[in-house]
């Protein structure tokens, strides 16, 4: 699927933890999310390795520590299970069944974000992530896909390394021993990122400023110091916003509050360095995803799947706070159950593959570097 | 196409030219060679065609180079690569992507082609080098060959008029090597692409090219012109050459096929090679039924090496030949305990060392990997033999060989105090060599030795081997290389999938697979000779064709 709309599944699916303490929408979205990893990873050609590939463990975990953490530091709350003695610092006094259901849903929620981006992760390449990075940032683009060539040549090297150096009689007895390792290793690295960067030279890499034949030399004096005043204001004017919104009540001149418009203005000023600085940046992207009906359909469902908590939430109706006496959380179908929009992709990931099919073969370059992965 | 105007160079800090008053034309749809011992200027040639140097490299440059109507000093490499496309020499270490359509399209990217051109240009490359196919594999699941392909391919999406390559066969197998060639034979020959093709290795490359320029280094003059003559004019030459010289044939033979022009006229007496005179050999590193696997991921593993039996004897040189992935570099690390085996035995002169630690191991067996480099990290060539010595807790007064006379029986006498990675690739192997030698071994393990290496650096190889094969050391070389082989070899074996498939004669095992048989073997089949000097002594009938004793080099 196209990666603009596994970003906006990732964004709804984020939403519902940051916007909802109720346990019930939050493990519906976790389940939802854990089925969706699943679906990708067994899908066939899914390259990225699974090193997020266990959202059950790891939410298990993040309940329990967050269950304990919370239980032990926050003695708030009505239903005392038992008393620890008072001498201890910090966790003495009583522990509450308030405050253990109140850290295990931090629990939950971490657990549902970190599974959501997990999706990412595993749905979306690094190439394809890299790929929506403005284009101002091409060099760093480059620079991101090297690495992910050099850094395993450098393993390979230190092996062979490691093995020359075996058989003079080398033996690891010290830290001193580590030198004959890392010193080859080194060299070898800088001899080869010396040998890169005359490969790249000779294929056009300029370093972000390639520049069509036709046009010459395209560099304006001037504008170049002009973005970086903005681009100082722009950040300056961001950092004092974010920080007068910290202060209590927020900082007030003639009773207006300055930190939101610094916010907007500073960002906007930011993005308009980093577009302009893209503007001079000639280079054209080879790899282009295709957006279809399948992609257009899993993106409605998943806004229409979390609008209603959203509402709800905005209204301050749909929250769940176990203090000061446990309840249990209120649960309206009419917000669960959209939720389940959400396992969209999995029908996006069988709609896809089998459209690639038939599409291959009426249009076999266009569609087959848009859809590598069949994704 | 490509003019050169006494064209000379200088590299920052280097207190003489690398070249000087080089002058040259090149018409477009040329196949040029540029040959010439290591560090004689041919990589500096290439890199001025398309304005790495002096761009890349900084340096002062004199002279006039134009190509395609444009002077690359002038315009600099990031522009001249819409007319030259470059090959390095290790396809790995040019890669800028991970899969080979991405590979292909970076250079397109920067020329800021419109997607739309980019799909036809790439599709157009994939199709011109065969790779249509592996259009979205992983580079790193490529063999060395295609690997190679795919950067020629990525040199040519610019569609340039002229294709510069930096001895790009050097680290293949004589396969994938053959495959690299043949492909860039049938882009000089279909589409007229002007080829300029920097090579050691004369015997693979002379039978495409029309044009030679060879780069003597030191200050001599280049030389320019039809292989023919060039061939003619200097020392370094393939056999058929060499042989073609000494027996006077006219105009010189430069491939097999047009040796064999001559030996069709001639009733050449068959003389199958004599026997070996000395005593029979004592085996003093043997290896039982090997069994050797790599288990990366603990589910069992790949078998590597399976079932091998070997002997190594002293005073003998076993040659080791097979195509790349046949287990021989596993084999060779097995036997000095790199890599433990799985079943089998190891023994070393009547002692079980199949569990000994490798530091112990190595005291009595050097071994050289592919890759000096890996080894030499001092500041000085002597520092890193005092190294070993102290790994080995040895004092230096105490070495079993003084260091200094090492070095000098290596051609290293002056270079003590020099820093090892300043050195030529032929040096760097020997100060390698010097390092892993220095405890008096009695086995000499080689793999791969002449990468890179051009003819007088092998040749020296060559003498090392027959000199620690006098002194009854036990050797045993793996190579890719059949004319350094047919030289020095007492024994062949030949691995392939993990086994050995054949052993025995040199003659006979190397003559038995195709690609292996080096030229005079190619030129007379069933003579029993391998080298110019045997086929000179059988052809000229003075002496016993093959003795066991000092065989001459070829």
């Amino acid at each position: 699927m196209h990666p603009v709309a596994w970003f906006i599944w990732i964004g709804a699916a984020a939403l519902v933890p940051l916007v909802t303490r109720d346990p019930l929408y939050l493990v519906i979205d976790f389940a939802i999310t854990c089925v969706v990893v699943d679906a990708i990873r067994t899908q066939p050609f899914t390259e990225a390795a699974p090193v997020f590939a266990a959202p059950l463990r790891f939410a298990a975990f993040a309940v329990l520590v967050g269950a304990l953490f919370n239980g032990l530091i926050s003695h708030v709350g009505e239903t005392i299970l038992l008393r620890l003695p008072d001498a201890i610092p910090l966790i003495g006094g009583p522990l509450t069944a308030e405050s253990l259901v109140y850290g295990a849903i931090n629990g939950l929620i971490l657990a549902t974000l970190f599974s959501a981006f997990a999706v990412l992760t595993l749905a979306v390449p690094v190439r394809d992530l890299i790929a929506y990075l403005p284009r101002a940032f091409y060099p760093i683009a480059v620079v991101s896909a090297i690495a992910a060539t050099f850094v395993p040549s450098s393993v390979r090297q230190f092996q062979q390394v490691r093995e020359a150096q075996a058989i003079r009689g080398h033996r690891m007895r010290g830290l001193r021993d580590w030198l004959p390792l890392f010193m080859p290793v080194l060299i070898g690295g800088l001899e080869r990122a010396l040998q890169l960067a005359e490969a790249m030279t000779a294929r056009g890499f300029a370093g972000g400023n390639g520049q069509p034949e036709s046009q010459g030399p395209a560099v304006r004096r001037g504008s170049g110091t002009v973005a970086q005043i903005v681009l100082v204001l722009g950040l300056g004017s961001v950092l004092v916003g974010g920080v007068l919104r910290l202060l209590p009540g927020g900082a007030r001149w003639f009773g207006l509050d300055l930190s939101l418009p610094l916010l907007v203005l500073g960002t906007a000023a930011t993005l308009w360095v980093v577009w302009r600085a893209g503007s001079h940046v000639h280079h054209t992207r080879y790899r282009r995803s295709t957006w279809t009906g399948v992609e257009s359909a899993c993106a409605v469902l998943s806004v229409v799947a979390v609008l209603p908590i959203l509402i709800l939430t905005l209204r301050g109706e749909a929250g769940y706070n176990p203090y000061p006496r446990l309840a249990l959380p209120g649960f309206d179908p009419l917000l669960g159950l959209p939720l389940l929009g959400l396992l969209a992709p999995i029908w996006g990931l069988q709609a896809r593959r089998n459209g690639t099919h038939s599409a291959e073969g009426a249009d076999g370059i266009g569609v087959t570097t848009g859809e590598g992965r069949r994704l | 196409m490509i003019t050169g105007d006494r064209l000379g160079f200088r590299y920052p800090e280097a207190p003489q030219l690398v070249l000087s008053e080089v002058s040259f034309a090149v018409a477009a749809g040329d196949f040029v060679i540029v040959a010439g011992p290591s560090g004689a200027g041919k990589s500096t040639l290439l890199r001025s065609l398309n304005g790495l140097v002096p761009h890349f490299t900084g340096g002062t440059i004199s002279g006039r180079v134009i190509v395609d109507g444009l002077e690359p000093v002038v315009v600099g490499p990031q522009r001249m690569c819409r007319h030259v496309g470059f090959v390095f020499q290790d396809p790995e270490s040019q890669f800028v992507m991970d899969r080979v359509e991405d590979e292909i399209a970076f250079a397109l990217e920067n020329a800021a082609l419109a997607p739309g051109e980019m799909r036809v240009r790439v599709a157009e490359v994939l199709d011109l080098l065969d790779l249509t196919a592996l259009r979205e594999r992983s580079l790193s699941t490529l063999s060395g060959g295609e690997k190679q392909r795919v950067s020629i391919a990525a040199a040519l999406a610019l569609r340039p008029r002229v294709l510069v390559l930096d001895e790009p066969t050097s680290q293949l197998d004589p396969e994938s090597a053959e495959d690299v060639l043949a492909a860039v034979a049938r882009l000089n020959a279909e589409r007229g692409l002007t080829i300029v093709l920097a090579e050691h290795r004369l015997e693979r490359v002379l039978a495409f090219a029309n044009r030679m320029i060879y780069v003597p280094g030191g200050g001599h003059p280049a030389m320019v012109g039809t292989p023919r003559d060039v061939v003619g004019a200097i020392d370094l030459a393939p056999p058929v050459s060499k042989l073609g010289k000494a027996l006077g044939w006219s105009p010189l033979p430069i491939t097999t096929e047009e040796g064999r022009a001559f030996i069709r006229e001639r009733a050449f007496q068959s003389a199958v090679a004599a026997a070996r005179i000395g005593t029979a050999p004592v085996p003093y590193l043997t290896a039982q039924s090997l069994d050797v696997a790599y288990a990366p991921r603990g589910n069992g593993g790949t078998r590597v090496v399976s079932d091998v039996s070997l002997s190594l004897a002293k005073g003998e040189v076993t040659v080791l030949v097979g195509r790349n992935g046949a287990g021989k570099s596993t084999l060779l690390k097995s036997l000095v305990g790199l890599v433990k085996p799985q079943r089998g035995q190891i023994r070393l002169g009547g002692r079980d060392i199949t569990a000994a630690p490798v530091a112990e191991i190595c005291r009595d067996v050097a071994y050289l990997p592919q890759d000096p480099n890996a080894l030499l990290f001092a500041d000085t060539v002597m520092e890193e033999l005092q190294i070993t010595l102290r790994n080995h807790g040895i004092a230096p007064s105490e070495a079993p060989v003084p260091a200094a006379a090492l070095l000098a029986e290596l051609g290293l006498a002056d270079k003590a105090g020099a820093y090892p990675r300043d050195l030529s690739v032929g040096e760097r192997q020997r100060v390698a060599l010097a390092a892993m030698m220095v405890t008096r071994p009695g086995v000499v393990l080689l793999d791969e030795p002449t990468r890179g290496l051009d003819y007088e650096a092998k040749g020296r190889l060559a003498g090392l081997i027959r000199q620690w094969r006098d002194a009854g050391l036990a050797i045993l070389l793996v190579t890719h290389d059949v004319e350094l082989a047919a030289t020095v070899a007492d024994r062949v074996l030949m691995m392939a999938g993990g086994k050995i498939e054949a052993q025995g004669d040199p003659h006979d095992v190397l003559t038995s697979a195709t690609g292996f048989a080096p030229q005079i073997a190619q030129l007379f089949p069933g003579s029993g000779w391998l080298t110019v000097a045997e086929a000179l002594q059988g052809l000229c009938g003075d002496g016993p064709a093959r003795t066991g004793l000092g065989r001459a080099g070829g």
